[in-house]
C-alpha cells in the first residue's frame, strides 16, 4: 500500500515535475537559439534584465540589511510591530505596488506631481527599479531577521566588550558573519527582479523598458510559429541562466549554514541608540510611510475617486467598486475562479506534501533526494518559464496522449500546483520533523496498518500544520498573474490577469485595477490575519 | 505469551558495517529477559527487531513455531500484525489523545465492542495505578504518569510479548525504584514474556530471569544474573558490570 503510493507519487513528479521543463529545454535548436539572439529586441531585453536585477540586488541589501540588524539588535522601541510592517510587503502581490506607484507617479496624472508639483516619472528606468526593489527588499530582510535571530550573539559581544561601539560591531562583526546571507540575498533578489513580470510589464512596457519575462510574452502574443519558436527559445536561456546562477553560488559559497549558529536563542544584549534613537525612529517610519502606506493610499484614492486624474479627497465615491463589480461581467467570475482554483491548488498540494513528505522523512527509500530536487526546482524557476513548459507539453494533450489541456482551468490549476507545493512541501516538512518516530511505531505496534497511522496519528498532529500550509498556496494563487496571463484565455479570466486587462486598456480612465487592487489588499490582510490567530502567531505575518 | 528464537540474526547497513551480528537465542514462555550492554551495542536494534520495527537481513525469526521474519526468503510480518507491546524510552504518549483513547488505542484494531473496550482500558488502568486520570491529556501528567500510561497501552492487547526499551531512563531515583517493583510484579502477576532493554550496570537487570549482555553487535553472555554477577565470561563482561560499582 505504502509502496504503491510513493511509486504513484513518484511517477506524477516525473510526469509533471519533470518532462515539461526537459521538454522545453531540449525543444529549441541551434537554428532558434540563433534566430532569437540576432533579434536586436532580445538583446536589449537580455541586458536590461541584468542591469535591472543588479541594481535592484544592490539596491535590496543596503535596505533589508541595515534593517534587520537594527530590528535584531538595538534597543530600538516597537521593533515588534516594526518587523510585522517592514515584512507586510512580501505578501502583498507586486502588481499591485505598481498600480500604486502609476497613480501616484505617473508624469500626466501622479498624485505626487498633481498635489506637490513634483516632476516624477513613474515610467523610467529609476521608477523600474524602485519599485521591485520596494517589494524584493523583504526577501533579504526575512533571511537575515531569521539568522540575525538564531546568531549566537555573544560574539558581538566579544566585539563590545574590546571596545567597539555599536556601529563598529555591525561592520566588523555582523556584516562578516552575515556574508553568505548577503550574497543569497543578493542573488535571490536578483533573480526574483528576473522571473517578476507584473512590474516590467505595468511600469517598464509604457517606458518600452522590456526585461526577457515580458520579451517572452510579446513574442508569444505575436501569435505567429517565429514568435512561439524565440518565446520557447529565450525561456530556455533564461530557465537555464537561473538554474546555473542559483546552483553555481551554492556550490562556490556553500550552503547557508556554514556561519556560526549557536544552538540556543540568547536574549543578546542590545546595543543602546541613545541619541539615535529618534532620528532612527523617524527614518524608519519615514520608509515605512513611502514605501508601504503611500503606495497603499495611492491605490484607495483612485479606487474611490470618481473622476481618475483630478485627486481630490473631500470628493470620493464606491461608483467605481459599483461598476467594476456589479458591471462589468467578468469580474465576478474572475473572483469566483481564482477562489476555486485557489481552494483547489491549496487542497491538492496540502495532500501531496502530507503524503509525500511522509516518504521523505520517515522512509529510507531510494529516490526521495531526487524527488525533493525535482519538487522545489519550480518555486525557483520563472513563472513564465513554467506556463509556457505547460503550454508546450500539454497543448496536443500529454505529449499527444489524452484530451488538450490548452485554454482550460485545469492547466491553470496544474500550473499553480507545481509553482507552490515547495510552499506546502516546507510547512508540512517541518512539521514532521518535529514529530517522534516513537508516535507512529507505538501505533504500529498497537496494530494500526499505515494508513491507519496517517489518519489516526499524523492528521490529528499536524492538523495546525495542514492548515497553515493550505493558507500559504492560497494567497499567493489568489492573485497570480506571470503564469496566468500566459494560459488565460476568453471565459477563464481570473483576478490578475483581468486586473492587468483593466490597467491596460478596458478600464484605464476609470481605476478599475485599483479597485481590484484593493480587493486583493483587503483578501490578503484578512487571510494572513486569519492564519496568525488560528496558528498562535506560528505562521503568516 | 510466546516464545522467541533468534536464528543467526544480523543486520548489515550497506558492504560491511554489521549493526549485529550471529545472534542466537531463545526466550521462553513467561521469561522476563534484560538485554544489557553499552549504548550502540545493537541492544535496541535487536528489540526493535522483535516488534518488527527493524529488519534483520540474515536469519530468521520464530515466535513460537511461526517464523515472522525470515529476509532469504522474503518474508516479513508487519509490526501491526505481530501483536507485541511495546514502553519506548520517550513513553510516545500521543499528545492529541488523552489517557483512555491512549489505552484504548490498540483494542480499536481488534474488532472489540465499545463497552467491552471500556471495561478492559479501566481494568489496566487500575492495575498501573492510573484509576481516575482518564480524561487527562499527556501534558497534564508527570514523567511517571506518561511511564504508566505507555505500560497500560502495552498491556491492555494482551500481547505476546511485551518490550521495553530503557523504560526508566528519564525518571528520578525514587520513582525508579517503585516502577521497578511494579514492573516485575506485573510481570509474574500477567505471566508476561518480557524483555528488558537497559544500561544501567547496578540494579535494573537484576530482577530479571536472564541476562544477556551485548557488546558491538554480539552477544557477550547469556546467563541468570547471578551467572552474570559470579561467573562473568569475558574481560568486557567484568568491567562492564564492576564499572557501575
Amino acid at each position: 500500500m505504502k509502496k504503491l503510493f510513493y511509486i504513484i507519487s513518484l511517477l506524477i513528479i516525473v510526469i509533471v515535475f519533470i518532462a515539461p521543463f526537459v521538454n522545453l529545454f531540449i525543444i529549441p535548436t541551434l537554428h532558434d537559439f540563433a534566430l532569437v539572439l540576432k533579434n536586436e529586441n532580445t538583446i536589449k531585453a537580455i541586458k536590461n534584465s541584468i542591469l535591472v536585477s543588479s541594481s535592484v540586488g544592490g539596491l535590496c541589501i543596503l535596505l533589508g540589511l541595515p534593517l534587520a540588524w537594527i530590528l535584531t539588535r538595538t534597543d530600538l522601541p516597537y521593533k515588534n510591530i516594526f518587523r510585522t510592517w517592514f515584512c507586510l510587503p512580501y505578501a502583498i502581490p507586486p502588481f499591485v505596488g505598481a498600480i500604486g506607484w502609476i497613480i501616484l507617479a505617473n508624469p500626466t496624472s501622479g498624485i505626487l506631481n498633481q498635489w506637490f508639483g513634483l516632476h516624477l516619472n513613474i515610467y523610467s528606468f529609476t521608477g523600474l527599479v524602485w519599485v521591485e526593489t520596494s517589494f524584493l527588499f523583504t526577501f533579504v530582510l526575512l533571511s537575515s531577521l531569521t539568522i540575525l535571530d538564531h546568531m549566537d550573539s555573544s560574539l558581538e559581544e566579544a566585539a563590545r566588550l574590546s571596545g567597539a561601539s555599536g556601529l563598529r560591531v555591525f561592520i566588523d562583526i555582523a556584516i562578516p558573519l552575515l556574508k553568505p546571507a548577503i550574497i543569497s540575498g543578493f542573488i535571490l533578489s536578483c533573480l526574483a527582479t528576473a522571473a517578476s513580470f507584473g512590474i516590467p510589464a505595468l511600469i517598464g512596457g509604457p517606458a518600452r523598458i522590456y526585461l526577457m519575462t515580458t520579451q517572452i510574452y510579446t513574442y508569444q502574443r505575436m501569435g505567429t510559429a517565429e514568435g512561439i519558436q524565440m518565446s520557447i527559445a529565450l525561456s530556455a536561456i533564461l530557465g537555464l541562466t537561473t538554474l546555473i546562477i542559483l546552483y553555481g553560488t551554492q556550490y562556490f559559497f556553500g550552503s547557508n549554514k556554514n556561519f556560526t549558529v549557536g544552538g540556543k536563542t540568547s536574549r543578546p544584549s542590545l546595543v543602546k541608540l541613545g541619541n539615535l534613537k529618534i532620528p532612527i525612529l523617524t527614518t524608519l517610519v519615514l520608509i515605512l510611510f513611502i514605501i508601504f502606506i503611500l503606495p497603499i493610499f495611492g491605490v484607495l484614492l483612485s479606487a474611490l475617486s470618481p473622476i481618475q486624474g483630478s485627486w481630490n479627497i473631500s470628493n470620493l465615491s464606491l461608483s467605481n467598486f459599483s461598476r467594476v463589480l456589479f458591471h462589468t461581467e467578468e469580474t465576478a467570475r474572475a473572483l469566483g475562479q481564482s477562489l476555486l482554483l485557489g481552494f483547489l491548488a491549496a487542497l491538492i498540494c496540502t495532500f501531496f506534501a502530507f503524503f509525500f513528505n511522509y516518504f521523505i522523512y520517515r522512509t529510507k527509500w531510494i529516490g526521495r533526494d531526487f524527488a525533493s530536487i525535482a519538487l522545489s526546482l519550480p518555486f525557483s524557476t520563472p513563472g513564465t518559464i513554467l506556463a509556457l513548459a505547460l503550454i508546450v507539453s500539454f497543448s496536443r494533450g500529454f505529449f499527444g496522449f489524452g484530451p488538450s489541456l490548452y485554454n482550460t482551468l485545469w492547466i491553470i490549476l496544474l500550473a499553480y500546483i507545481i509553482k507552490y507545493l515547495s510552499l506546502s512541501l516546507k510547512t508540512v516538512g517541518d512539521g514532521y520533523q518535529q514529530i517522534h518516530p516513537s508516535l507512529e511505531e507505538a501505533a504500529r505496534i498497537s496494530g494500526a496498518s499505515w494508513l491507519a497511522v496517517m489518519r489516526t496519528i499524523y492528521l490529528p498532529l499536524l492538523s495546525s500544520t495542514l492548515m497553515a500550509s493550505s493558507f500559504l498556496v492560497f494567497m499567493p494563487v489568489l492573485s497570480e498573474l506571470t503564469m496566468t496571463i500566459l494560459l488565460t484565455g476568453p471565459g477563464l479570466e481570473t483576478i490578475g490577469p483581468l486586473l492587468f486587462q483593466f490597467q491596460e486598456y478596458s478600464d484605464v480612465g476609470g481605476g478599475g485595477a485599483a479597485v481590484l487592487s484593493t480587493i486583493i489588499i483587503a483578501f490578503i490582510f484578512i487571510l494572513n490575519f486569519t492564519l496568525k490567530t488560528l496558528s498562535n502567531g506560528r505562521y503568516g505575518l | 505469551m510466546s516464545h522467541v528464537n533468534f536464528e543467526n540474526i544480523g543486520k548489515k547497513y550497506g558492504d560491511e558495517l554489521w549493526a549485529v551480528q550471529d545472534l542466537n537465542f531463545e526466550i521462553k514462555d513467561s521469561e522476563f529477559i534484560s538485554f544489557l550492554g553499552p549504548s550502540g551495542c545493537g541492544k535496541t536494534t535487536t528489540l526493535r527487531m522483535i516488534a518488527g520495527l527493524e529488519e534483520n537481513t540474515h536469519g530468521k525469526i520464530y515466535f513460537d513455531s511461526e517464523i515472522v521474519s525470515d529476509p532469504l526468503n522474503g518474508y516479513f510480518l508487519l509490526p501491526e500484525k505481530r501483536n507485541v507491546g511495546m514502553v519506548f524510552q520517550s513513553y510516545a504518549v500521543w499528545p492529541h489523545m488523552n489517557v483512555f483513547d491512549n489505552v484504548a488505542y490498540p483494542l480499536k484494531f481488534q474488532k472489540m465492542n465499545k463497552d467491552k473496550i471500556h471495561d478492559e482500558v479501566i481494568k489496566i488502568l487500575n492495575a498501573v495505578d492510573l484509576k481516575g486520570l482518564e480524561l487527562r491529556k499527556s501534558h497534564e501528567l508527570s514523567g511517571g504518569q506518561q511511564q504508566r500510561v505507555a505500560l497500560a497501552r502495552g498491556l491492555v492487547m494482551k500481547p505476546r510479548i511485551l518490550l521495553l526499551d530503557e523504560p526508566l531512563s528519564n525518571l528520578d531515583a525514587k520513582l525508579r525504584e517503585k516502577m521497578r517493583k511494579d514492573i516485575r510484579q506485573l510481570q509474574q502477576e500477567f505471566k508476561l514474556t518480557m524483555v528488558y532493554v537497559t544500561h544501567d550496570q547496578r540494579e535494573d537487570f537484576q530482577m530479571s530471569d536472564t541476562i544477556l549482555v551485548m557488546n558491538r553487535g554480539k552477544i557477550e553472555q547469556i546467563g541468570t544474573p547471578d551467572d552474570i554477577l559470579n561467573n562473568p565470561k569475558s574481560e568486557f563482561v567484568t568491567d562492564f558490570i564492576r564499572s557501575g560499582e
